[in-house]
């Protein structure tokens, strides 16, 4: 029955091969979607690890964790370096770092911080930031590289660079007058980390409160104005990164400085609010799930309609199968077999595809979001929906199945040539 | 069992026309071979395939191996045809993307029955069927070719070995030999004849050629049995 259905398939190459391709490239976006969301999802768990609470300014916690962690989004308020220093020196408090964001160095951007960062900031599982060339810095005017901030910016060990004030690609106003020196490079770390540019907070101290610049235009006020409570940081910072004595004090803590007197700020457990990002976002994904699962549908639906106009010129064929006893039971399983046949090797291609695609794009992808994209076998999410494309191919398929069963014998068999 | 063929107060007629067949009382002997004519248009296919219950009579009763065919449903008729009858279409009906071989060898895959004969005598299907072929003159390169690929002659002999593989008790054959020249179609006529009698196949042939009346036991024109009318006006 199968060599006969493949046969015959066989017969029908052209046709065959069309729906195979559209069925697969419908199977490829559709794992694409699951695999993008998964991807991101583990590349975003795996950007902070070891860090207990993040704080800052009052904000949404959302808002928060992307612009210190992931440089996503901008804070509209700073954290004044008072509450910086009470907070450090909380009893429950083991470490702490804070930074500083806003400049960047040609779009990459400048995180200012203490050399703390480079001891406490932990990514994956617990990994510490190691060093591919150079040491850490440990005055002003120095600057550490992440891998990719490296590579793009062409600049190594030894090597100056100035920095622009505001995060923007194009600088409108360069910090000129207060070169860096690039005294390290991280190894690669695939997460944010890779994109930054490293310097100490007293480097953003000497460089803001240098002459302002001479060619500043309307851009650049207009670039001023998004940032309009750009304090000098050692007055006041972006956010802090908290490491606790033990981490059960996390949730007490958060609610301790979400309800303090004194200067509103914002505390949040990074775990959590990732949580609440995804949470935020199911809407988004689904509607995705949703469109893709309507183009696995649309390729099906090809394929019903080749093979209901195949049966038209295959009258003849299921009738000679009949006449010589094979069942309309028979026929029925012919056509269900041929249909599933064409599905699996669909959805076969379409998880090739993807990797194809994933392959040749992670590089991209990297350069460009700074996302890595992990090979790995397929999840047990990803063989849900090769299932669901196998069922439904199989659900398709009775259609025509039905049709061949009910067509008669006669209609076959006097078909004249 | 008497009769391979028994056919009674038949009476057909395509969807909506004047009668095709009417037949009161006609029946063929087991083992015998007869040779039905008429001309073209006269409804020779149609009784074969009443005889093959592909059509079903609407009065009458038609009897095959002493079983009436209007008594068993659609998938039985199917399962008796397969396992009983050889038919040789007038449209040969091979699978244009299976060899030569696997046509024949159709005959026994979906019929028990005839996978029972086959290896009663002792042989393997495919033995059997590369036997056939031979005997009919297809080559071993020839037997490997798709069907699609074969002259009409070629195809016309792939037709008759699968209608007789399994030594089904009926042969019909509907004008098997239009595309022979006067030669191989008496050679043809004569090796059907002659497996048919290995087998003990009763054999009901098709034709609008008087001229190979010698070959069969009996002589039939289908108008002296047919009371209808009905037929080819330019007959
Ligand atoms: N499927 C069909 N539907 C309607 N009418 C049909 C059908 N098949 C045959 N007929 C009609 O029945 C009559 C007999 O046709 P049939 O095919 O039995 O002739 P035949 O004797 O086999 O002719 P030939 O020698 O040309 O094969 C013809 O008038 C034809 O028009
Ligand atoms: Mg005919």
């Amino acid at each position: 029955m199968l060599k006969l259905a493949i046969k015959s398939l066989a017969n029908r190459k052209t046709s065959a091969l069309l729906t195979v391709i559209a069925i697969a490239v419908s199977v490829a976006l559709l794992l694409a979607v699951e695999r993008v969301k998964e991807q991101v999802q583990a590349n975003f768990a795996n950007t902070v690890s070891g860090t207990d609470l993040i704080v800052g300014p009052r904000s949404g916690d959302v808002q928060l964790l992307l612009a210190s962690v992931f440089h996503i989004g901008a804070l509209n308020n700073s954290m004044s370096w008072q509450s910086y220093e009470r907070l450090s020196q909380n009893r429950q408090v083991e470490w702490s770092v804070p930074i500083s964001l806003g400049d960047s160095v040609s779009g990459m951007p400048v995180v200012a911080t203490t050399a703390g960062y480079f001891q406490h900031f932990k990514y994956a599982n617990q990994q510490p930031l190691k060093l591919q060339h150079g040491e850490w810095f440990n005055h002003s005017e120095q600057a550490v590289l992440g891998a990719d901030a490296a590579e793009k910016l062409a600049f190594n060990v030894g090597d100056q660079l100035i920095i622009a004030h505001g995060t923007g690609g194009i600088s409108f106003s360069q910090h000129s007058g207060h070169p860096i020196d690039v005294v390290g490079v991280l190894k690669r770390t695939g997460t944010p980390v890779d994109q930054s540019v490293y310097v100490d907070l007293e480097t953003l101290e000497d460089i803001h409160s240098g002459t302002p610049d001479a060619n500043a235009d309307d851009k650049s006020h207009h670039s001023h104005d998004e940032h309009a409570d750009h304090h000098h940081p050692t007055n006041a910072i972006s956010a802090a990164l908290i490491g606790l004595k033990s981490r059960q004090m996390a949730l007490f803590m958060q609610r301790d400085i979400n309800t303090a007197d004194g200067e509103p700020l914002t505390a949040l457990m990074p775990g959590q609010t990732l949580q609440q990002l995804w949470k935020t976002l199911r809407v988004f994904q689904q509607a995705l799930n949703g469109i893709s699962a309507i183009v696995v549908i649309i390729g099906l639906l090809g394929m019903l309609t080749i093979l209901l106009a195949s049966l038209r010129e295959r009258s003849r064929e299921m009738a000679v199968l009949r006449a010589v006893g094979a069942g309309p039971g028979t026929l029925f399983t012919l056509l269900v077999t041929e249909a599933v046949l064409l599905t699996i090797i669909a959805t076969a291609s379409g998880l090739a595809l993807l990797y194809i695609l994933q392959i040749s794009l992670a590089g991209v992808i990297q350069q460009q979001t700074g996302l890595l994209f992990a090979l790995q076998w397929p999840t047990a999410a990803e063989w849900w929906r090769m299932l669901f494309v196998v069922v439904a191919g199989f659900l398709m398929s009775l259609v025509p199945a039905w049709r061949a069963y009910r067509q008669s014998l006669a209609d076959g068999l006097t078909v004249k040539v | 069992m008497a009769y391979a063929i028994e056919i009674d107060h038949l009476a057909f007629a395509w969807q909506g026309g004047q009668l095709t067949l009417d037949i009161p009382h006609w029946q063929v002997e087991t083992g015998e071979s007869v040779l039905l004519r008429g001309p073209s248009g006269s409804g020779k296919s149609t009784l074969l395939s009443l005889l093959a219950g592909v059509n079903l009579a609407q009065q009458g009763n038609v009897s095959l191996l002493d079983q009436s065919l209007s008594n068993l449903s659609g998938r039985k008729r199917d399962r008796f045809r397969a396992d009983h009858i050889g038919y040789i279409f007038q449209q040969f009906n091979l699978l244009p993307y299976l060899s030569a071989l696997d046509n024949v060898l159709l005959a026994t895959q979906f019929s028990p029955k005839r996978r029972q004969r086959v290896a009663e005598s002792g042989q393997s299907a495919e033995q059997l069927a590369i036997q056939y072929l031979q005997r009919l003159g297809l080559s071993a390169s020839q037997q490997q070719q798709a069907a699609a690929n074969l002259s009409v002659g070629q195809q016309q002999r792939v037709a008759a070995a699968r209608a007789l593989l399994g030594a089904p008790e009926l042969l019909i054959a509907d004008e098997p030999t239009s595309a022979l020249d006067s030669d191989r179609r008496d050679d043809f006529i004569k090796l059907l004849l002659e497996l048919s009698e290995q087998n003990n196949t009763t054999v009901l042939f098709v034709t609008h050629d008087a001229s190979l009346g010698q070959y069969f036991n009996r002589h039939v024109e289908l108008s002296d049995i047919n009371r209808a009318a009905g037929g080819s006006p330019h007959a």
